[in-house]
């Protein structure tokens, strides 16, 4: 038996206790927060350059149209497809270990999700003209499907946190006398009344599991689509057919890092390790092997098939990865980001909480950069010979605003995190009873 | 390093052999006396320059380089540079007799190129040279006839029906040569001479593209000796081109109306199918509320 179901020594009451512990607006969260609003706010200011100026201020040109902002989007999108493996995938599957952490899983999911959306706004010198993709947009294009798949996501995303959160938002109304008005209010109505009847347990169930199904061909979706931006053009790098998948299982090894992240963060900050275990963090260590080795299966598909047939454009592309001017870039990424984590992450000892979190900090960080790989190189590279042009354009590298404004892209997200995690119970803690009483009565 | 100078010496040695092999293997060729002192019968002015440099460009640059740029193909005995001095230095007629002869490795163009399409060439040619002067015929006494031409188009045979008239009477043995104009330039029909009722047929190809109506605008010229005349005319005697718009039809290229239905099905289908089951959870969340009393 595992350790990770195995928590018959703690009461009801003591569960209740400490899942609910994190639930108040504490020194340390004001401190946070306050950090957090400030940084945003200096990242804002470039915001307002950048819209004052146009995106001028950028370090964008018309050959790299797609810079860091872009890959920054695709990032974000990648990240919140764990919320589709762990909670539907797993969930379905009734694997147990998942449950403590799939809404840690869901609430990683919807900020990186809704984020998402506000960084394509980031990348339009004119914000004001997003309304015409939904007034002149064509149903041929994939900015189109992007659009309809990521608000989708985003919904669904979000009615899988609430739905399956219904007995805890009751238990924090019932329980929790000393937070502020407001706060008892909104449990009240969110709540819907959650009077742990069988009836509502089984709508729950109902609506759940219907969610669980529909988000898989979402959330698959919302990453192809994604990959469908760059792969529906004929450009060296882009136009390959495997991009779908290729990203999808690369949003996996993100997702999962980001998630493993979240979980040692709320484990030592929420005093959660009765409930967030070192065998989940092995667990997860064991999925994240899994999905990496998915990953590095599809990075050596994409290297090596264009790389033998080497047609002149491809070659070129292929050989500025691996030896030419992006190579420090591609090996810093394959090697230290990719292939060197996860061959260590196959020691026991090195899924233990803390070395998994600071490799899949490395991780994280090898796929961000991954995705900057993908998208800049191949647009550096036109068919048609950059010529006549000013030298600047050559090259790509982001300016200051765009730093700032891709940092205040993260900041939102940790903040989104923080808030909600701050409002709810972070471990579902009907489920944990559940998963107790079942055990108890075994 | 001796040896690298003894070997630059024979180097040098060698090209100033080259060198004086080549202009003599140059100024050795000498046009017959007559065809010297040949003069055009044309006056050299834009038009011809102009022709003349298509033709040039077609036919001479990849020896002769592009005139005035000394970039000409390094063979033995050197084309030269036709801009170039000793170039220059020859007679209109002379020029003239060695693009229609050739000789060696100078193609003869006799049977590619008219008299007067030889005479473009040496137009365009001469045109380098500022200090030319056109050294025209004695005139005095000859008498030109101005052409007047018809032009008809015999569907039957597919043939374009050139008349050629001079104050009314038709001109026998009149060299004439249809083209059919086009946005950059001009494609050559035929060429044929008038019969001894001043009549020249062209045959023109069937399949040729027009416009919506069929026509083309023809251009056909007339010469003899010193008579010149060009007619443009648009004609219907090409096949009708129908013009599609290239977004026309259901295509994932066209505008967004008409994009391919089974698009338009998979991607609204796919999207009010998902919404509508968002909104059936949304909504039914009020059973949630309504079921918490115990049945």
């Amino acid at each position: 038996m595992n350790e990770t179901i195995a928590k018959g020594h703690l009461s009801e009451e003591q569960i209740d206790k400490d899942l609910l512990k994190n639930v108040n607006w504490g020194g340390k969260f004001k401190l946070w927060m306050g950090f957090l609003t400030v940084s945003l706010i200096i990242c804002l200011y470039y915001y307002y350059q950048q819209l004052q100026n146009g995106l001028g201020v950028t370090g964008l040109h018309d050959y790299v149209s797609w810079g860091i902002y872009i890959s920054n989007f695709v990032f974000f999108v990648a990240t919140s497809l764990i919320g589709m493996l762990v909670s539907s995938v797993l969930g379905m599957m009734k694997v147990e270990w998942v449950r403590p952490v799939a809404r840690i899983a869901e609430l990683v999911a919807l900020a990186f999700a809704m984020v998402a959306g506000l960084i394509i706004i980031t990348d339009m010198g004119r914000p004001d003209r997003l309304l015409n993709v939904f007034i002149h947009g064509r149903v041929q294009s994939p900015i189109v499907w992007d659009i309809a798949v990521v608000v989708t996501y985003v919904v669904i995303s979000g009615l899988l946190l609430y739905i399956p959160m219904l007995p805890d938002i009751a238990l924090c109304r019932d329980k929790l006398n000393n937070v502020p008005k407001w706060q008892q209010k909104m449990y009240r109505s969110l709540s819907l009344g959650w009077n742990n009847t069988a009836k509502q347990f089984r709508l729950m169930n109902r609506y759940t599991r219907m969610l669980l199904i529909l988000i898989i061909p979402i959330a698959l979706s919302i990453h192809t689509v994604t990959s469908w931006l760059f792969a529906m053009t004929l450009r060296s790098g882009w136009d390959s057919p495997i991009f779908g998948p290729y990203f999808v299982s690369g949003a996996f090894v993100a997702g999962c890092a980001a998630v493993i992240i979240a979980m040692f963060f709320f484990r030592n900050n929420y005093k959660l390790k009765e409930y967030i275990t070192a065998d989940h963090f092995d667990r997860m260590g064991k999925l994240l092997v899994l999905v990496a080795l998915v990953y590095v299966y599809f990075n050596i598909n994409e290297i090596i098939v264009p790389g033998y047939k080497a047609n002149t454009a491809d070659a070129k592309h292929v050989h500025e990865m691996l030896y030419g001017h992006d190579s420090v870039m591609f090996w810093l990424v394959q090697l230290g980001g990719l292939v060197i984590p996860f061959l260590l992450i196959l020691f026991k000892p090195m899924r233990k909480p803390l070395p998994l979190t600071i490799i899949a900090v490395v991780i994280l960080a090898g796929a961000w950069f991954k995705r900057v790989l993908i998208v800049v190189p191949t647009q550096l590279a036109p068919y048609y010979p950059i010529q006549n042009v000013p030298e600047g354009w050559t090259g790509y590298s982001p300016t200051t605003p765009e730093v700032a404004i891709t940092v205040a892209s993260f900041i939102l997200v940790v903040m989104i995190i923080t808030v909600l995690a701050k409002l709810f119970p972070v471990v579902p803690i009907w489920e944990v009873k559940e998963d107790m009483n079942h055990k108890n009565n075994k | 390093m001796k040896n690298n100078k003894g070997y630059h010496i024979i180097i040098l040695f060698c090209l100033c052999f080259l060198a004086v092999a080549n202009v003599n293997a140059q100024s050795d060729w000498q046009a017959p006396a007559e065809e010297n002192e040949k003069l055009s019968p044309f006056l050299f002015d834009d038009d011809m320059v102009l022709e003349g440099r298509i033709a040039y460009e077609n036919s001479c640059t990849s020896c002769h380089g592009t005139p005035g740029q000394d970039d000409f193909t390094p063979m033995s005995p050197p084309p030269g540079d036709p801009a170039a001095e000793q170039f220059q230095a020859q007679s209109d007629g002379s020029m003239f007799y060695k693009i229609k002869m050739g000789r060696g490795t100078m193609p003869k163009f006799e049977d590619a190129f008219a008299d007067d399409e030889l005479w473009n060439i040496v137009a365009y040619i001469r045109s380098f040279n500022e200090d030319y002067k056109q050294e025209l015929p004695n005139m005095e006494g000859v008498v030109i006839p101005e052409y007047a031409m018809s032009l008809s188009f015999d569907e039957n045979v597919d043939k374009l029906v050139v008349k050629v008239f001079a104050e009314e009477l038709p001109q026998p043995e009149v060299s004439v040569s249809a083209y059919v104009m086009g946005t950059f330039g001009k494609h050559l029909l035929g060429k044929a001479q008038t019969n001894e009722l001043g009549i020249a047929y062209v045959d023109v190809d069937p399949t040729l593209p027009g416009d919506e109506e069929g026509k083309v605008n023809v251009m056909v010229k007339a010469t003899k000796e010193f008579a010149r005349a060009k007619v443009e005319k648009h004609m219907v005697m090409a096949k009708p081109t129908e013009r599609h718009s290239a977004i026309e039809g259901r295509h994932i290229w066209s505008t967004d109306r008409m994009a391919p239905i089974w698009l338009k099905i998979t991607f609204f289908v796919s999207v009010f199918g998902v919404w509508f089951a968002l909104l059936f959870i949304v909504f039914g969340l009020r059973n949630i509320k309504k079921a918490r009393e115990e049945a």
